[in-house]
């Protein structure tokens, strides 16, 4: 890859003009500035960890799915030793696609313009006319593969990147591994996604949603003020700014990028409202309510496969909502049904860039694999009326956020910052076993701040 | 067991045109009225008078919008798959989404304008009786806000009528939308 020192933008602009460190305020010109999307795509997207989708996806040899890693469409593939292989869905020869299929099983991909044909690891297999030798003889068929991404595999999700030699998998989570492992590893088969994701565009830039992925907690209240009125959180339509549900808990943010927030379901949701832990032991207390997507029987896995610390925090206050920098959001939540019961909602977001004023939102909804099939339905029904195309929360965030890129194409408007200033500053809660910065009580801007300083410093990295 | 892997074909089976296998013929009363409820369906929606489209609505209804997938080979026409949806409601949810408009509901507030223009329709008889198979398709302008381009959106929708007294109710409605990557921000709109 080109070496490239730190950027200046053609108009003399530097990151620090854009990124106030001492003001923590954002110009709105980052949304709306080709340029510094260039830079992006090379110093974060061609850079950083990204998730690509999960392995329930593809249990057979030879399956596929093809996604992108930034503008970069790959090829997410089970080879024959049950490998998963990422590799550059274009075609060495004449920069034809290779797959024009979004999913399947091929034993073989061949590229339909002139025939080179690879196995799903991404290998050169020929050219067609074996004996005229069409792919020449400057280069070796070891040298005419797919280009290939490095592959991490983490609670069956499938992460991969462009740099091979950078940071591993467990040092881009950091301390996030603690609470995540919360989430994705805590049973001994895990997640199953329920289906293929749902996929729609929305005119804004990528980092519109990702900044509010995370834990932008405080626009609950006012954004999905609906949540509130139709009884759903805690609180009525009257009362939503004396009470505030669910802007209370633990935030936790990590230097990477990444944040959670821990919430104690009693203090969010009206349905949980009245009650109370007082005096029941652990297993009591998970028994009464369990985490989200899981059951009563699947309890026992979660001491098996986490520590204590890990199980008394998802029995008391679990991360349910949060952000995988730089572009995934994380919603595992209790959800209301409409027969006045719950059940959880497990999503994942990915917000893939599509030029700097387009994102395509990638919606990944999950459950636990070895719960019963009427959960898996119950759970996929309740992820889809809350989130993603018609979710009637995430609506809202759709309608949102294209309305602040057209604010930043204007002279004036682009020159408006974006404010991180309600700062709370990391406290460590008594007692509390997890690493990151902590800030319990109510939810502030410290996470999103934390996002915009990983971003500073992965832009400000050499290229 | 499910096979709901993404790689899967299994779950998709190939739906083409109607089931029934006794037409109703076009310019036949029921054809007529049937038509006549999915003009007024439209016009209740565009028109947003909500409590007039649930009253069209039977309250066993099954609402769903499977998700499609760019496939190709012995699976191409296999792209319509049922294991993911864009709307998975019931009559009970579709309550709640339109409860939730008449308050704050900034998706949809200001409202779209919307004009869903209703073609091709054609009908079948089924079992049941008193109930019909209805294929249309549905091509709907969506304009949002000041923003001078419109949203589109086109698809073929699959219900199923019920004559309840002499007043059609819709009681299944499957909405196959043609794009794999929808355009529209968000579904804040009925189909």
């Amino acid at each position: 890859m080109l070496h490239k020192p730190g950027f200046v933008l053609s108009d003399g602009t530097t990151l620090d003009d854009l990124i106030d460190r001492d003001m923590n305020e954002v110009s709105m010109r980052v949304m709306d500035d080709a340029e510094l999307y260039h830079h992006e795509m090379e110093r974060i997207f061609a850079k950083t960890w990204l998730l690509l989708g999960h392995d329930s996806e593809i249990p057979k040899s030879g399956d596929y799915v093809v996604r992108d890693m930034g503008e970069d469409n790959v090829i997410v593939a089970r080879a024959r030793d049950g490998q998963i292989n990422v590799s550059l869905n274009v075609c060495p020869h004449r920069g034809m696609k290779v797959c024009t299929a979004e999913a399947g099983n091929a034993p073989i991909h061949r590229c339909i313009y002139h025939g080179w044909a690879f196995r799903p690891d991404g290998s050169f297999i020929g050219a067609p006319i074996e004996k005229e030798q069409m792919h020449g003889s400057k280069r070796t068929k070891d040298e005419l593969g797919l280009k290939k991404a490095r592959v991490h595999i983490y609670g069956g999700l499938i992460f991969a990147t462009w740099n091979i030699e950078g940071p591993s998998f467990d040092e881009f989570l950091g301390d996030a591994k603690y609470y995540l492992d919360q989430l994705f590893c805590r049973t001994d088969s895990g997640l199953e996604l329920l289906g293929p994701p749902q996929r729609f565009v929305l005119p804004c830039n990528w980092k519109i949603p990702s900044e509010q992925s995370a834990s932008d907690g405080f626009h609950t209240l006012t954004l999905h003020r609906s949540l509130m009125e139709g009884g759903v959180m805690g609180g009525t339509a009257e009362s939503i700014y004396d009470n505030a549900p669910g802007m209370y808990g633990v935030d936790v943010g990590f230097e990477q990028g990444h944040s959670l927030r821990c919430l104690e379901a009693a203090q969010t949701f009206k349905m949980f409202s009245d009650m109370s832990f007082e005096g029941k032991t652990l297993d009591e207390r998970l028994e009464m309510l369990p985490p989200p997507g899981i059951t009563k029987e699947l309890i026992p896995q979660l001491h098996k496969n986490l520590s204590p610390a890990q199980v008394e925090q998802l029995a008391t206050i679990p991360p349910q909502v949060g952000g995988m920098f730089p572009n995934v959001l994380v919603a595992f939540i209790f959800a209301p049904r409409t027969d006045g019961g719950s059940s959880g909602a497990l999503a994942l977001h990915a917000y893939v860039p599509r030029g700097p004023h387009q994102v395509e939102f990638v919606n990944f909804i999950f459950a636990e694999k070895d719960c019963p099939e009427q959960m898996k339905r119950d759970m996929l029904q309740n992820s889809i009326q809350q989130t993603g195309t018609s979710g009637l929360i995430e609506q809202d965030d759709a309608d949102t956020w294209p309305q602040i890129q057209r604010a930043a194409r204007g002279v004036m408007s682009k020159t408006q910052t974006l404010k991180y200033q309600a700062i709370h500053g990391h406290e460590k809660p008594e007692g509390w076993q997890g690493g990151g910065y902590c800030y319990p009580g109510f939810t502030k801007d410290d996470t999103q701040w934390n996002w915009w300083l990983a971003y500073h410093r992965l832009m400000s990295a050499d290229a | 067991m499910i096979d709901r892997s993404t790689a899967s074909a299994d779950q998709s089976a190939i739906v083409r045109g109607l089931v029934s296998k006794v037409r109703v013929p076009l310019g036949s009363e029921i054809y007529n009225r049937i038509l006549e409820t999915l003009y007024d369906e439209a016009a209740a929606l565009d028109e947003r008078r909500f409590d007039d489209w649930v009253a069209m609505l039977a309250e066993d209804l099954v609402y769903t919008a499977p998700i499609r997938l760019t496939r190709n080979g012995v699976n191409k026409d296999r792209d319509v798959m049922r294991t993911m949806m864009h709307f998975d409601d019931t009559y009970e949810s579709l309550l709640l989404r339109t409860g939730r408009l008449t308050k704050s509901a900034w998706a949809e507030d200001p409202p779209s304008r919307t004009r869903r223009f209703v073609t091709n329709v054609r009908v079948g008889e089924l079992d049941a009786p008193e109930e019909y198979e209805v294929i249309s398709y549905l091509y709907v302008e969506r304009s949002r806000l000041s923003v001078p381009e419109n949203e589109q959106t086109s698809g073929e929708r699959r219900d199923v009528w019920r004559n309840v007294g002499g007043v059609y109710k819709l009681a299944r409605r499957e909405i196959i939308l043609d794009q794999s990557t929808l355009s529209m921000a968000n579904l804040a709109i009925f189909l």
